[in-house]
């Protein structure tokens, strides 16, 4: 038995203790390597990868080319949207098949035996499949920098919009990996995954436009009006030529019942959603004033963020009547719309609620992922082997 | 565990199992795949699994490797309980499954400096290493081909050289013969014995039981996800000491044997005797000879493992 003491010091470190899951640079690094090359894209894939950047550039230049002269924030808005939708397309795809499809390809458990921890892969996988949709934001960097000058933002407010859309990337990346931890077959994990994500930018949507009867509330309007039929054939003519002398005459009025709803109790619904994130994050422009402002027009992020702003208003008491005889211009009605306008577009900009969520589910998501890819395993994914 | 006691006594005194399980048991739901378990490998000795498909041995494996957490019972793998230092214990395997898998779009090499700078070698010392297992294993020329290449018996061999690569104290081969040719087999069987030789220890599950005759210590036969213990021990012993005898005139042997008043059965085309060591057989022969037996053919009857194997009468799962 001398060969045992002779035998060369082994050159991995000291034995480890207990059984640490927690990560490392080192070990995310290397998975992350890892992943990278082995999911380096097929000649399919570069194709693929082609023809989708190809549209988003097609797309932006397209709109570029015929939005007027003069700022016009809508091209970049509409390369950031599509960045954003390939994102939560690509990268949930890659990580909702990267721990299953390696545990029935049999490379996940020999990764398990060696010095990474259940975090170095988690974290890795993570960053791996994100970088890829972090790729298709790098290629589309020259029109973005394009759009960009035209489109009357700052630059730290893109930087904050590029951040939130990569961060709603990494959550549904997260998710999309804790979905492929959980389900056995790779069929299952990446339609749950494309489910979760259609959920939150579709379903809160759907459940917002439902759960607006739920409070709504009848209320009474009243609107005054010349009676007609009581007016002196004089007063009927100079009514027509639009002359008349309205405070001689006599009005009726007319009250019917009509609905508002209370949206501002259910406007949390659309904050949690992942696109209002992004609108949210946007700067907000004053759509009376932004030409002073050296703002573009109100493109589709503060159109947005204004249809959100109104929802968290909500409506305050009842509309106004029509009041022919005290306002035959409308002029308080429209004072009130115009008031109301500014007051919706520069509703204080609102990402944290959905930041909070996104930030939620990635640590939870992230957390079942930790723990399902801890060894020795106590429960297995139903249906499955170790090896 | 009292076979290796009785069998090696000598030199297990001085060294302690390096692996050993006690009454381990593990269930995936309704299905009992371990129910009892027990087993010790000695620092420089090979020890075979052997049972029929689905008694267990994969799972046994995996709960040794630290893979698998058992419901029950007692493990220890280098002095380290994979219920609380299970990094340890897999820091001290080295693991070759019986399901292949690969990175298809990384070769050889690359797949193994990967997998030294996983087990926290510095990059050129996991490259180093990765060439000199590859060379280990026969696929020195195949270091650049990308792993999706590969035939089975050659993904088998990467797969060996993955094990390898944390230059562990114990190696654990999951079927590591299916699908290879006989000169991989011949080779396999002389690393395994090189690396026993090291004083390192070797767990090894295979159906090709003629295989395992030469190159183990100690045979643990599985049935139904238990382990057999001192029954199938004496069976083995007995079959090692079974020689068959073929000679021209098979009734001068008779005889002899009768003479003698010595056992024998008859089998298809020859005797078989039992000698109790080498040198019995030897004098048996020598004996026969003299007397003018025209022995053509004396060996040992068949392989041990097999007999064994057969003579245990547990059907299939
Ligand atoms: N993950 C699992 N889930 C359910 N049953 C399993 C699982 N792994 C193994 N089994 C069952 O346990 C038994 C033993 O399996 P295994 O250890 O792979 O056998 P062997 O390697 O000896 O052929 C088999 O009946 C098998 O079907
Ligand atoms: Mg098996």
């Amino acid at each position: 038995m001398t060969t045992t003491a002779e035998r060369a010091t082994p050159t991995t470190s000291a034995a480890p203790r207990g059984n640490p899951w927690w990560p490392s640079w080192r070990g995310v690094g290397l998975v992350t390597r890892i992943e990278l090359t082995r999911r380096r894209p097929t000649t399919k894939g570069y194709i693929f990868y082609g023809i989708l950047v190809a549209a988003i550039l097609g797309l932006g230049i397209l709109v570029a080319a015929l939005a007027p002269p003069g700022k016009t924030s809508t091209p970049m808005e509409l390369v950031l949207i599509l960045v954003l939708g390939a994102g939560l397309l690509i990268a949930p795809s890659l990580s909702s098949t990267s721990i299953n499809g390696d545990s029935s390809e049999g490379v996940l458990a020999p990764m398990q035996m060696t010095r990474l921890t259940a975090g170095d892969l988690a974290l890795g996988k993570l960053l791996a499949s994100w970088l890829f949709a972090v790729a298709v934001l790098i290629t589309t960097t020259p029109l973005l920098v394009y759009a960009f000058s035209r489109s009357g933002w700052h630059w730290y407010e893109l930087i904050a919009v590029l951040g939130a859309i990569l961060f709603a990337v990494l959550t549904f990346t997260a998710i999309g990996l804790a979905w492929s931890a959980l389900a056995a077959r790779a069929v299952a994990s990446v339609s749950l995954a494309h489910l979760t994500t259609g959920f939150l930018v579709l379903g809160t949507l759907v459940i917002y436009a439902f759960a607006m009867p739920l409070v709504s509330e009848n209320v009474t309007v009243t609107d005054r009006y010349v009676d007609y039929g009581t007016l002196t054939p004089d007063e009927q003519e100079a009514y027509e030529a639009g002359e008349l002398d309205y405070s001689t005459v006599q009005c009726t009025e007319q009250t019917y019942e009509t609905s508002v709803v209370h949206t501002d109790t259910i406007a949390w619904l659309l904050l949690l959603n992942p696109v209002v994130v992004i609108g949210e994050a946007a700067p907000v422009v004053n759509p009376n004033t932004y030409e002073e402002d050296d703002r573009a027009a109100p493109g589709a992020f503060a159109l947005m963020h204004q249809a959100v702003g109104g929802a968290q208003l909500g409506s305050q008491g009842a509309p106004l009547g029509y009041d022919e005889c005290g306002d035959p211009n409308s002029q308080a009605w429209s004072d009130q719309w115009d008031q109301q306008q500014e007051e919706q577009a520069l509703f204080p900009r609102n990402p944290w609620l959905g930041l909070a969520l996104q930030a939620v589910l990635l640590v939870g998501a992230m957390g079942i992922v930790i723990r399902r890819l801890r060894v020795p395993y106590k429960k297995l994914r139903a249906g499955t082997r170790v090896a | 565990m009292e076979k290796l006691d009785e069998k090696s006594g000598a030199t297990l005194v001085a060294l302690p199992p390096v692996m050993s399980a006690h009454g381990v048991r593990r269930s995936f739901g309704a299905v009992h795949a371990v129910v009892d378990a027990n087993l010790e490998v000695a620092p420089g000795t090979v020890t075979a699994l052997i049972g029929p498909n689905g008694c267990g041995k994969t799972t046994l494996m995996l709960m040794l490797a630290g893979l698998l957490l058992p419901d029950d019972g007692e493990i220890s793998v280098g002095g380290a309980d994979p219920r609380k230092d299970s990094a340890a214990v897999r820091n001290a395997i080295g693991w070759m499954p019986d399901q292949l898998g690969a990175w298809d779009n990384l070769t050889c090499l690359q797949t193994l400096t990967l997998v030294g700078r996983a087990y926290r070698l510095p990059k050129a010392v996991a490259r180093e290493r990765g060439a000199e297992v590859l060379g280990t294993v026969h696929l020195s020329e195949f270091a650049d081909r990308p792993a999706r290449v590969l035939s089975r018996g050659q993904k088998q061999r990467l797969s060996l050289a993955r094990a390898l690569m944390n230059d562990p104290q114990v190696l654990m081969l999951d079927e590591p013969a299916n699908g290879l040719d006989p000169r991989s087999r011949v080779e396999l069987r002389q690393l395994v014995r090189g690396f026993a030789a090291q004083g390192r220890a070797v767990l090894v599950s295979s159906h090709v039981l003629s295989e395992l005759d030469e190159m183990v210590d100690e045979a643990v036969f599985m049935s139904k996800g238990k382990t057999l213990g001192a029954d199938t021990d004496a069976m083995v012993a007995d079959a090692r000491t079974r020689y068959r005898i073929e000679s021209l005139d098979d009734s001068v042997l008779r005889d002899a044997f009768a003479h003698w008043d010595m056992p024998f059965e008859e089998v298809d085309g020859g005797l078989v005797i039992r000698a109790q060591n080498k040198e019995h057989a030897a004098s048996i022969l020598e004996a026969l000879v003299k007397g003018g037996a025209k022995v053509h053919r004396f060996g040992p009857f068949g392989s041990a493992l097999e007999q064994t194997y057969m003579a245990m009468n547990e059907e299939r799962r």
